[in-house]
């Protein structure tokens, strides 16, 4: 699935999803909990693992079998959840009885195949829309997480919301240490501090977090010179453009780039400014697989400029600047 | 509601619609073709009597399942049907409209599927990676088929000898002696997403995830493949001879040709559609050489390929059509749609 298809669906009426990852003991299953016994008058649909740590206080509550193969594509890396495809579309048929949907994965999944499920298959793509991956973070545990599981890495790069549970349990130094680690992998997600899953539902619920104006408008300046990890180390990238960009150069630069590099490149999103287009386009992919849609027009004050973001392994950013700067209109 | 006040077609003269609440998840008639059944994702199962055809006022509706019912077919007896649902619970609905509960389980019973002939009665259903396989009264648990996947699709052969399963990276088939143990496994990488059988016991089809149909000759396995759909095939269905396999996918209904050496490097025979309007269901009459097709636009038609005369039985209606069946005669067609719309049209001489 290299090609990136640009296209527009009506994405208010979509129904959201959010994905729930992180280690065995993170506090994934308490998070959840706290999630639905809170005051918001929303229903969940709630899909867990059969090896969850907890019970799950839910009316709708299905269990889901993981079930990942690899679409016949030609393509290594897309793989997609086919339980889940058979769970949403089932669950869509009762669209009436809850207004958004939350995946708990298992401590050790890679988050790849669950996103990707988002865009590999029509009729998923067609009814629901993936709000954003949450990843929970134990703070205790973290750094040693991150020295023996290669997954860990998968899930903070996947993240669109990073939950950084258990704070209570660290000083400061350490919190402090986690949070660099986390940053090293993924600088754009936003880090809210939590004890025993206790956060903010807007923090985490229908964040949009594929609308990523919020994430894109705080890239930290330091990622644009720092050069301090190994290549083979998760990281991030940011690029900026001002100047309009072609979106058929566009679309053909970052298909040939995904068709390329897919491997590698973990996630990609952007806001993008194409000529003679009066809305932001935002653009998302998960390895491979890409997919994007008009979100409004831009707004009061704000800088009309392009911003593509890279999560990945060997990311090489001369090379990449000089790819998106070829999609500028001349 | 988009549902035009009149519809269009057979269904005015000979026939009768009613709206109901929920998505219509499948339709079936029973074995004596006197009754026709709908499920909904609400866990209703709404039956109609041929006698009140006419009357939907009078049909009756069951509450049968907590939360969707996601499979119907025939009872073994003939006057009754068998449901599947989210619940996790087989059941039994009777001539009398008694619920009987067959089975319990954790897992979702997302199929069902039964035979009857002189010799033996058997029903399946399945729920998760297993296939239970059960006496005609459903009370005995004859086999448990263990699968390596998620089971997405059953179906008997027409002498009921053998029991196939679809399931990711390919296809298992049993047979229902219970003597015989052994499975015959049929591999195609990918992911398996539903099943159908030739009436003469020469290939088994499966639809696939990425948009094609994969198939296997069953005297030598050979494989066969069928590609070129815009989405994926929801909905296949033999021809009474098991010359044609009428399928969905397509803003048209594509067939392809089982006979003269099969499908292999032959395109498949387009017939008809509804002028753009992506088919969602087809099934072909049991005993005349017509067919069936329902569309998204909500649209139901029959065909006759020989000929490829149309004639419509509703048009527009409004919302996919999500269920489509025959009764065993080929008299009745029952029909159903995403918004909640079940139509049932006579189809019979005179």
């Amino acid at each position: 699935m290299s090609d990136a298809p640009l296209s527009s669906e009506p994405a208010d009426t979509l129904v959201p999803v959010t994905v729930l990852t992180g280690f065995l003991g993170a506090g994934k299953t308490t998070l959840l909990n706290h999630i639905l016994t809170a005051e918001h008058g929303r229903k969940y649909a709630v899909v867990i693992n059969e090896f969850g740590e907890l019970g799950v206080d839910n009316d709708l509550v299905v269990d889901a079998d993981e079930e990942v193969f690899e679409m016949n594509n030609g393509c290594i890396c897309c793989t997609v959840r086919g339980d889940l495809i058979r769970i949403l579309g089932s669950l869509m048929k009762r669209r009436n009885k809850f207004d958004g949907i939350i995946i708990e994965t298992t401590g050790l999944a890679d988050p790849a195949p669950v996103a990707q499920t988002f865009f590999a298959d029509e009729d998923v793509r067609s009814k629901t829309r993936l709000d954003a991956v949450v990843t929970v973070v134990d703070a205790l545990n973290f750094l040693q997480t991150l020295k023996e599981s290669p997954e860990a890495y998968q899930q903070i790069a996947f993240a669109d919301v990073i939950i950084l549970n258990k704070t209570d349990l660290v000083d400061d130094a350490q919190l402090k240490a986690v949070e660099d680690a986390i940053r090293k992998i993924n600088a754009f997600a936003p880090i809210h501090k939590a004890q025993k899953g206790n956060v903010k539902l807007t923090d985490v619920m229908d964040v949009g977090g594929f609308d990523l104006q919020r994430t894109l408008s705080t890239v930290p300046d330091f990622l644009e010179n720092t050069h301090h990890h190994h290549e083979e180390d998760v990281n991030s990238i940011s690029l900026t453009i001002k100047t309009p960009l072609d979106a058929g150069r566009f679309q053909m630069w970052i298909s040939a780039l995904l068709q390329e590099k897919g491997a590698d490149i973990l996630r990609t999103k952007g806001i993008l400014n194409f000529e003679g287009q009066p809305d932001r386009f935002a653009f998302q992919a998960v390895h491979m697989m890409a997919d994007g849609n008009s979100i409004g027009p831009w707004r009061e004050g704000e800088a009309k400029e392009s911003r593509l973001v890279f999560i990945g392994r060997n990311l090489n950013r001369p090379q990449l600047r000089r790819g998106f700067e070829s999609c500028a209109v001349s | 509601m988009s549902i035009p006040s009149t519809l269009r077609g057979l269904i005015e003269k000979r026939g009768a619609s009613h709206t109901v609440e929920g998505h219509i998840t499948a339709c079936a008639a029973s074995r004596d073709n006197l009754r026709f059944a709908f499920t909904t994702a609400e866990g209703d199962v709404i039956v109609a009597h041929r006698a009140d055809l006419t009357e939907p006022a009078s049909w009756a509706t069951y509450a049968v399942h907590d939360g969707a019912a996601l499979a119907l077919a025939p009872d073994t007896d003939p006057g009754g049907f068998l449901t599947g649902g989210d619940d996790g619970r087989l059941c039994r609905l009777d001539r009398h409209g008694e619920i009987e509960e067959l089975s319990k389980t954790r897992r979702w019973v997302e199929h069902v599927a039964t035979h009857v002939d002189a010799k033996a009665a058997y029903i399946a259903s399945a729920s998760g990676k297993q296939v239970e396989l059960r006496d005609g009264r459903g009370e005995t648990v004859l086999k448990t088929l263990e699968h390596p996947s998620s089971v997405t699709g059953i179906v008997f052969d027409s002498k009921g000898k053998r029991i196939a399963a679809s399931h990711y990276n390919g296809a298992s088939v049993w047979f229902t002696q219970p003597k015989s143990e052994s499975v015959r496994p049929l591999e195609w990488k990918g992911s398996h997403t539903g099943i159908a059988i030739h009436p003469g016991g020469e290939a088994l089809i499966t639809s696939m995830q990425d948009n094609d149909l994969h198939g296997w000759r069953l005297s030598d396995g050979h494989n066969i493949r069928m590609s070129g759909y815009p989405s994926k095939v929801k909905s296949m269905s033999f021809s009474r001879t098991g010359k044609w396999l009428a399928t969905s996918g397509a803003d048209v209904v594509v067939m392809w040709p089982f006979f003269g050496g099969g499908p292999m490097g032959k395109p498949p025979v387009e017939l008809p559609g509804m002028g753009g309007a992506l088919c969602t269901r087809v099934a072909c009459n049991p005993e005349q050489d017509m067919l069936a097709a329902g569309f998204a636009d909500g649209s139901v038609i029959l065909i006759e390929p020989e000929t490829q005369r149309v004639l419509p039985v509703c048009l527009h209606s409004g919302s996919a059509v999500s269920a489509l069946a025959y009764s065993p005669d080929g008299c009745l067609l029952g029909f159903g749609t995403e918004d909640g719309m079940i139509g049932l049209v006579d189809l019979s001489a005179g």
